[in-house]
């Protein structure tokens, strides 16, 4: 996968990210930046849950997660790609 | 940075504590108050409103309001709701607080900073706590409090709420706090332009409060301070007139505080050799979250809460009736007969016992909660279980409070608190109660006992497994709730959510040793919740319930009926019999006759009637009005089928051991020799308890949960024509197919 624009819920764990823009009906969208995924801030993709969903990411110093669909609408850059996971 | 004056000591009267979850803000609320606080609730909703009394170095005496952990002052759920609207001063139930005590987490400052960028706009006095700052320490990454009390303007005392520290220092602080300067926002020049069209159509409003005014105006923001203002035409024309996207107002309001909380951390945290990923909380994780490990630890956590639930609540649950009836054997042992005896008798103290019984197993479960909720492991769960239960349409959250449920829905509704989203909380509280609690246990005992027992299979080739059938049906018990359950949400994603999107954006918080305190603290104010509100509602019942199977009184002319009835042979006494065996032999003739006029009165009584009267409903179930009556009775509480039952067969003492009933019921035939009970009937009565909503209480408690009737009455018609459904076609199906 080649660094570019892409969603968060598309990073593997071990990525490293900044976000570019977040999209989504407005009181998910006002969640989201107010949790801090603000555009510029940097995150960092640190597992997913055991069955595979929701997403946790370390963003600001903390720990927040969230479902791949509120992820999907958090637009990014990727800085460092982790290889997908070999199954 | 000019400040406005402090607030004089004599006009502190109230202050509130707002903070984001986690934060610690309960624990500095303790630390500050220590044992002199009360929980309430917020008129006409279902958020705590925690007030506590603290005293001031200068011995004056102030109320200290612990708010709601939120995020930010634009809500997303009632508990965010209460702490926005208090905080605003717009809830006239509470009044405005005179300073806010802003509890900010050290060690996750920048996103603890957010809210207080949003404080800081209420113009109220203000005083910063800097907690966990032992944490940030640790860390390596300090805060200096000097330097972020000269950023922001107010007084920043740095505290360590679990050990006490620096709360002498944040009382003081509290006559020195001042209304923070408002900071500039850097907002694009066209939204800029927009609240500046917005802000002078507000001309009622003094000049600094415009600005923020028409920004939260444009970002559209609900709180109840801005209806008057929308209904304004000539804002409605301003607002249009700007025509400024909301989500783009709302996304450059965001985005400028947190560059200038961007820029407050630069000078104020040292950025030391902190790396990310290698604390206590990333290697806990490691294990906790872990794909293999984590569904195995999380496994072993929630088997250790089912079983102490049952294993360790059970005996303590016995010894809370024996106590309770002990106590009622002491006040109505040494009367007489009657009404008032067994008023007291079966009416208050069986209402007593009835509820005091729950207590050991709700006590538990709180204390479990409060642990996990501490310690931080309970947003693991959620975060764990969240794919699985987002199928069905359920939260992360849904969890615990479905676990619970299997002990009592009553403190699993009460636990559906932590979920925030509106519908899949509703949707948790409706499917709860089909999960089969500990009250369905001694109903499902008796009739599996009874009809798939010893006295079924005895010389039959299946007698070696009766353990395994007897299991397997019980089994098939809990399933056959788990699956009206999982169907149930479904049903409510479809048709509550209307394809509305609820997110799952939750935070891990750091772990922590839980303080036992505050565990103790947090599982007595819950258990205390149900005794006052589900405790008084069952009580009552109880008592009504009493007076159904008490009266009308049974005519003397009948009791003489009845009694002569069991008296057509006289006693025999053998010849060679003890003096002690005489009085033996006559005194089971004598209670054989009291058993007998306690069925005769129960059948004559108001519920015995009722029983009769519903007889043509259940019959198509296989129940005649014995187990209608019961069946009445159950609504208190479901285990009161069976002593019911018990009275209706004249088996004497409920106390004692169960043989007796199970060989009545299986003995007691219609007027033309066919059996009441059969196998059928059982499992067509199993099939009717496992998904029948018969618990008042719980019904009480929904209605408290959600506000109103109208989900309390769904829920109990939703469960009860479902349960009939299913029971009607077990035995009439069932019947045909093995012939009754």
């Amino acid at each position: 996968m080649l660094p570019g624009a892409l969603t968060l819920d598309r990073l593997e764990p071990g990525s490293k990210a900044q976000v570019l823009s977040v999209t989504g009906v407005l009181p998910i969208r006002r969640r989201l930046l107010e949790m801090g995924l603000c555009p510029g801030v940097t995150v960092d993709v640190i597992r997913r849950a055991p069955l595979g969903d929701p997403l946790e990411v370390r963003v600001r110093g903390y720990l927040l997660s969230l479902r791949l669909d509120q992820a999907a609408q958090v637009s990014v850059a990727a800085l460092a790609v982790a290889p997908a996971a070999v199954a | 940075m000019t400040s406005a004056p402090a607030a004089a000591p004599s006009a502190i009267r109230t202050i509130a504590l707002g903070g984001n979850p986690n934060c610690g803000k309960t624990t500095l609320f303790n630390a500050l108050t220590g044992l002199r606080q009360k929980v309430a609730n917020y008129p006409g909703i279902t958020v705590d409103k925690k007030t506590g009394r603290c005293t001031l170095p200068d011995g004056h005496v102030i109320n200290v309001l612990d708010l709601p952990g939120t995020y930010s002052l634009v809500a997303n759920s009632p508990d965010e709701q209460v702490a926005m609207e208090v905080l605003r001063g717009l809830r006239p139930d509470t009044p405005a607080p005179d300073v806010i005590v802003a509890v900010v987490d050290a060690s996750n400052l920048a996103r603890n900073l957010y809210l207080v960028s949003q404080l800081i706009e209420l113009r109220r006095p203000m005083v910063v706590a800097l907690n966990m700052s032992d944490i940030a320490n640790r860390r390596g990454q300090p805060v200096d409090a000097v330097a972020l009390a000269r950023e922001l303007g107010v007084p920043v005392i740095p505290v360590v709420g679990h050990r006490g520290d620096g709360v002498d220092a944040l009382k003081s602080a509290l006559t020195q706090a001042t209304v923070p300067a408002l900071p500039t926002w850097l907002l694009p020049e066209a939204i800029a332009t927009a609240i500046t069209t917005v802000g002078n159509a507000l001309p009622a409003l003094p000049h600094a409060e415009r600005e923020r005014f028409a920004r939260r105006l444009l970002a559209q923001e609900t709180a109840a301070d801005l209806a008057a203002a929308r209904a304004d035409p000539a804002v409605a024309a301003a607002l249009a007139n700007a025509a400024a996207d909301p989500a783009t107002v709302m996304q450059a309001d965001i985005e400028a505080r947190y560059h200038w909380i961007d820029a407050i951390v630069a000078r104020v945290v040292q950025p030391g050799a902190f790396k990310p990923g290698t604390t206590l909380t990333d290697r806990v994780d490691a294990v906790l979250v872990h794909p293999v490990l984590g569904l195995g630890v999380f496994g072993l956590i929630m088997a250790t809460l089912f079983v102490t639930l049952f294993l360790v609540a059970d005996p303590l649950m016995g010894m809370c009736e024996a106590a309770v009836s002990w106590l009622g054997e002491l006040v109505t042992g040494s009367m007489d007969g009657g009404t008032l005896k067994s008023l007291l008798a079966d009416g208050v103290f069986a209402g007593v016992g009835g509820v005091v019984v729950f207590v050991p197993q709700i006590a538990l479960l709180f204390l479990f909660l409060a642990i996990l909720e501490d310690s931080g492991y309970l947003a693991r769960a959620a975060f764990l279980m969240d794919r699985l239960l987002s199928k069905v349409g359920l939260h992360g959250r849904s969890f615990i409070p479905m676990l619970s449920s299997f002990a009592c829905a009553i403190p699993g509704i009460m636990a559906t608190r932590t979920i925030e989203s509106r519908n899949e909380r509703l949707a948790t509280i409706l499917v709860a109660p089909f999960m089969s609690c500990s009250a369905r246990l001694p109903v499902y005992g008796l009739l599996i006992g009874a009809f798939f027992g010893a006295a079924m299979f005895a010389g039959t080739p299946y007698e070696p497994y009766i353990w395994l059938i007897q299991g397997g049906i019980m089994l098939a018990c809990y399933v056959l709730g788990i699956l009206a359950a999982v169907v149930t949400a479904y049903g409510c994603k479809l048709f509550l959510g209307k394809g509305a999107v609820t997110p799952f954006i939750l935070e891990l918080p750091t772990y922590k040793l839980p303080q036992p305190g505050e565990v103790v603290r947090q599982m007595w104010s819950n258990t205390a919740k149900f005794l006052t509100k589900a405790g008084t509602i069952i009580f009552c019942l109880s008592i009504v319930l009493w007076a159904m199977a008490y009266f009308p009184r049974l005519p003397n002319e009948k009791i003489l009926e009845v009694t002569n009835r069991h008296n057509t042979t006289p006693v025999v006494i053998p010849a060679d019999a003890t003096p002690e065996r005489e009085t033996e032999i006559r005194n089971a003739r004598a209670s054989e006759i009291d058993s007998a006029v306690a069925g005769a009165q129960l059948e004559y009584s108001i519920s015995g009637r009722i029983g009769h009267v519903i007889e043509p409903v259940i019959a198509p179930l296989g129940s005649d009005w014995k187990i209608g009556g019961g069946l009445i009775a159950a609504l208190a509480a479901r285990e009161v089928f069976v002593s019911n039952l018990s009275v209706v067969y004249s088996v004497g003492n409920v106390e004692d051991d169960q043989t007796p009933l199970d060989e009545a019921i299986r003995a007691d035939t219609y007027d033309n020799g066919k059996p009441v009970w059969t196998p059928m009937v059982a499992v067509s009565l199993l099939v009717w308890f496992v998904l029948a909503m018969q618990c008042i209480s719980t019904t009480a408690i929904v209605r408290r949960e959600t506000g109103g009737w109208s989900w309390p009455l769904f829920q109990l018609v939703y469960m009860n024509v479902v349960a009939y459904g299913a029971a009607l076609i077990t035995f009439q199906v069932g019947s045909r197919i093995f012939g009754g």
